[in-house]
């Protein structure tokens, strides 16, 4: 198992250096600059401004210079916002959205699994089918539409939580109730298949058979591989929800990372860019590979290598 | 097998367990849809009467704090590279020039000049600054520092982009282009409270731009020290009313009282906190909820306009910028000034502003906004079907046949869709000529803009100051922001002539001339004037909407008892309808900023 860890760490480096080699062409490929706007630049202080950021040298020069500075997690200086590094955007962005996204990650799997356990316990009563017609509900309810919904019940019309703004633990229940929302339901959905699916097969039927509880039948044996649907899951979804959502962010007012995300593909702020589809690439490939520990770990039939 | 017990499952059961599922779904639908219910033209009767007179809370802050949405996330709020709305207020808070606008007129008045002498040929301003102003930090103010942060906008390498505000100055221009030294820039500071600025020819609006952000001094020994990042919290120092205390991207400035500010003691408020809530229906929740007491002019979602005209905390005004469809008349068959004529007099502006924008702009057939103090603008495009077939035959194209594909682009916004459309409806109605919309993103749109590949753009232009020149300039043959192509040599002509004419009123004759003719080759087809739209609680003393949207914010303040003091004053700013045509309230010389409509 080390030695697989090693590859895949090795194999990170590659990986990387191509993802950041296609963004780098691509954003160059898109039309348009950093410093255009609606209202025209003096060709003079265009010049200036390309000759400050580097942007006049060849393109194979600019990008040596990029790849050199992006080992030691350097990507420069925002074109969009002079006088901030990207790494100092991410590093205050970033924490907020983790945090966002660490609670209803949280929120997500500590209500989403006993939701699935129990639904497929009691598969096919009562309990299951408002249990999966409200996680069917919460799969298929995009964000913009819940958020808007919450802040129109619990802020607007009974003042209990505030609107939006990042500010103090109230302010963070309902952003985090809406972003939660679609993966709880999912997890939800997760369990309760992986559940059913274990609660079939021989060695539970073995651990009833021993006279085992049937709580520790599906706590302790059903349960841990019943789970691993939802470890595959969480890999992508932890890094998707922890790099921030624009929709949640927006809707709330959220000062993360996920606004970047998006914001700075529009504006052509290259470097910026760059510095956060790496970040995410890195977060991304990072969590996979702790997904992939995660099963051997939990599952005894998994072998890595 | 999961499949098999269901249909095992006696019918009456299953029947239930379906009726859970699907109340569930119901239920939350039915909470999903209830903010659709809240769609303006949807309220019910007593929701109006319950919230008839504010729109929210009304209850004011315990804290003596005045906290509002500031936008978009600003870029810089270097007042030397600052451009923008949300860049402008922030600078303004922080600095102050050598006058400020008047809260209401936007009139200039003394600020960190006391008073200020023009010389009989109307080209030396010798401003006098107040004895004893003080930065932020306590070291003294001068003349030299207003001399040094004026070359420092003009400096080719500072690259700033509102530099040109200060062209008016003898030499500036040169030494911006790098064809002049610093030295021959017509500024000079003979003593530490005496400024003088020698002018290039004589500006009527010159002493308004004194209170553009642009003009505000900025610390030399900050910047020299810091560089880039002497903005930061901690490093900046300020000679306005507040100084920043705090600031997270994304999120909040937080200004705290300047104590050595020269006005002090009229600054009533402890603190400002502005947000960067760049979402139009977040920002009108947070002020619904009383989290904010202001939402600044564009963050009110348009659809809400018509439902908001009825609160007594909206407020509206006429906004200095035009909003039009630039042609490229190098294009075939658009360099046909017949076919041009044809598509101007066949938008019916009345129309797609009553029906289309409810109301919330104003129908514009010039290219030039309403308000120049003395300025007759030409006779506006009108709507004249019959005429505009008229044209379109003299063009060639009789009955619109034979007309060639052609298209008009937008960036993408739901808003610029919908005007195309019916823009191209119009034209299909009433010049049978065939029409595409082609959608673009931000950067590709101002990449085919600028570089003038298109056949019709979507534009917007907001002036600088108020004098017809910051309109007619950008139609000039090669101005950067000519983005049609157009050149005449007559237009040009009456602009040069313009610039060297010292009686007001033939210079803006000209002016005027020069509109008409612009009007008359159509290579802009105006469609409606902008305008402010705001909501100030109505416990918050001392903003108007302006011409501008300028709203100096020193002298705000939190009136606790605004419900005693209601009866007489009405409360609020009166509301200011936009009335065309040259208005007394816009008659101080003024400034106005760029619209960066972001995707």
């Amino acid at each position: 198992m080390f030695t697989y860890i090693v590859r895949r760490v090795l194999l990170i480096v590659p990986t990387l250096w191509v993802i950041a080699t296609l963004t780098f062409f691509m954003m160059r490929l898109a039309p348009g600059g950093p410093f255009r706007a609606e209202r025209d630049i003096p060709p003079a202080a265009m010049e200036q401004l390309r000759h400050k950021y580097g942007l006049d040298r060849p393109l194979g020069e600019q990008y040596g210079r990029f790849l050199v500075h992006a080992v030691t997690l350097d990507f420069g200086v925002s074109y969009k916002y002079p006088g901030r590094t990207v790494r100092e955007i991410i590093f205050e962005a970033f924490p907020v959205s983790a945090e966002l996204g660490g609670w209803a990650l949280l929120l997500a799997v500590l209500a989403g699994v006993p939701i699935g356990v129990l639904a497929a316990v009691k598969r096919n009563t009562g309990a299951d089918y408002s249990a999966m017609g409200v996680a069917l509900a919460g799969v298929s309810i995009p964000n913009f539409v819940l958020g808007p919904a919450l802040v129109l019940g619990l802020s607007l019309t009974i003042f209990l939580l505030p609107p939006a703004l990042w500010h103090g633990p109230a302010s963070r229940v309902l952003p985090v109730l809406t972003l939660s929302a679609t993966y709880l339901a999912y997890i939800a959905r997760l369990t309760r298949a992986g559940m059913l699916e274990v609660l079939r097969q021989d060695y539970i039927r073995t651990a009833r058979a021993k006279g085992l509880s049937e709580r520790v039948v599906v706590f302790k044996h059903a349960l841990r591989l019943g789970f691993l649907p939802v470890v595959s899951f969480l890999g992508p979804a932890a890094a998707r929800i922890v790099m921030g959502s624009i929709v949640v962010e927006s809707i709330f007012a959220v000062p993360g990372l996920g606004r970047y995300l998006v914001n700075a593909a529009f504006n052509r702020d290259y470097t910026l860019v760059l510095g956060t589809v790496l970040f995410y690439a890195l977060f991304l490939i990072v969590l996979n590979l702790l997904v992939d520990v995660a099963y051997a770990v939990l599952d005894p039939r998994v072998e890595l290598g | 097998m999961h499949r098999s017990r269901l249909s095992a499952l006696p019918r009456a059961h299953r029947a239930s367990a379906t009726l859970v599922a699907c109340a569930a779904l119901i239920a939350c639908a039915v909470l999903a849809l209830s903010c659709a219910s809240r769609h303006p033209d949807a309220r019910t009767a007593a929701e109006t009467a319950l919230h008839a007179r504010y729109f929210g809370s009304t209850t004011p802050p315990k804290d003596n704090v005045f906290r509002f949405n500031n936008g978009a996330e600003p870029e810089t709020y270097d007042p030397g590279i600052a451009v923008g709305q949300p860049d402008g207020r922030a600078a303004r808070i922080l600095f102050e020039g050598l006058t400020i606008p008047d809260p209401q007129t936007l009139e200039p008045r003394p600020a960190q000049a006391s008073r200020w002498e023009l010389s009989a040929d109307g080209l030396t301003y010798t401003f006098h600054l107040r004895p004893g102003l003080q930065w932020s930090d306590g070291a003294p103010l001068t003349a030299n520092d207003f001399l040094w942060s004026w070359m420092r906008v003009l400096r080719p390498s500072n690259a700033g982009r509102y530099a040109s505000l200060m062209y008016p100055i003898d030499h500036a221009e040169e030494y911006n282009k790098g064809h002049a030294d610093s030295s021959s820039v017509g500024l000079s500071a003979p003593d530490d409270t005496t400024f003088i600025v020698r002018l290039a020819s004589p500006t009527p609006y010159f002493v308004f731009l004194t209170q553009f952000y642009t003009f505000c001094p900025t610390p030399r020994f900050a910047i020299e020290q810091y560089g880039d990042q002497w903005t930061r919290p901690g490093k900046i120092v300020s000679n306005g009313a507040y100084v920043l205390s705090e600031w997270r991207q994304q999120d909040r400035f937080v200004f705290t009282k300047n104590p050595r500010y020269w006005d002090a003691a009229n600054v009533k408020l402890d603190r400002i906190e502005a947000y960067s809530v760049d979402d139009l229906n977040t920002s009108v929740n947070l002020y619904k909820s009383g989290a904010i007491a202001w939402t600044t002019s564009g963050y009110i979602p348009s659809t809400f306009i018509p439902y908001l005209r009825d609160f007594k905390d909206y407020q509206h005004g006429a906004y200095q910028g035009t909003y039009f469809y630039s042609i490229n008349v190098t294009r075939k068959p658009l360099d046909n000034v017949w076919v041009r004529r044809a598509l101007n007099w066949s938008i019916d502006r009345v129309s797609i502003t009553r029906d289309l924008l409810k109301r919330s702009r104003e129908p514009w057939g010039d290219f030039c906004p309403s308000g120049y103090p003395g300025y007759t603008p030409p006779p506006q495009i009108g709507f004249d079907p019959v005429k505009a077939r008229e044209y379109l035959a003299k063009g060639g194209y009789p009955g619109g046949k034979g007309f060639p594909k052609i298209s008009i682009m937008f960036n993408s916004s739901e808003d610029h869709k919908r005007l195309a459309e019916a823009i191209q409806q119009m034209w299909k109605r009433y010049l049978n000529i065939d029409i595409e919309l082609s959608n673009q993103e931000w950067g590709s749109f101002l990449q085919a803009t600028t570089a003038v590949q298109y056949d019709i753009a979507r534009r917007s232009w907001i002036g600088d100051y108020l004098d017809p020149t910051t309109f007619l300039g950008c139609m000039m043959t090669g101005d950067g922001n000519n983005r049609a192509h157009y050149s005449n040599p007559r237009y040009d002509h009456l602009l040069h002539q313009a610039a060297r004419e010292l009686v007001p009123e033939k210079r803006l004759a000209m002016l005027s001339e020069a509109e008409k003719i612009l009007l008359d080759d159509s290579p802009v087809l105006p469609v409606y004037q902008y305008s402010v739209n705001d909501l100030v609680k109505p416990y918050v003393h001392g903003i108007w909407p302006t011409a501008l949207d300028t709203h100096p914010l020193a002298h705000v303040y939190i009136d606790r008892e605004w419900e005693q003091h209601l009866a007489p004053v009405a409360g609020m700013a009166p509301v200011a309808r936009v009335t065309p045509g040259p208005s007394a309230r816009l008659a101080a010389i003024a400034g106005r900023f760029p619209i960066e409509e972001t995707p």
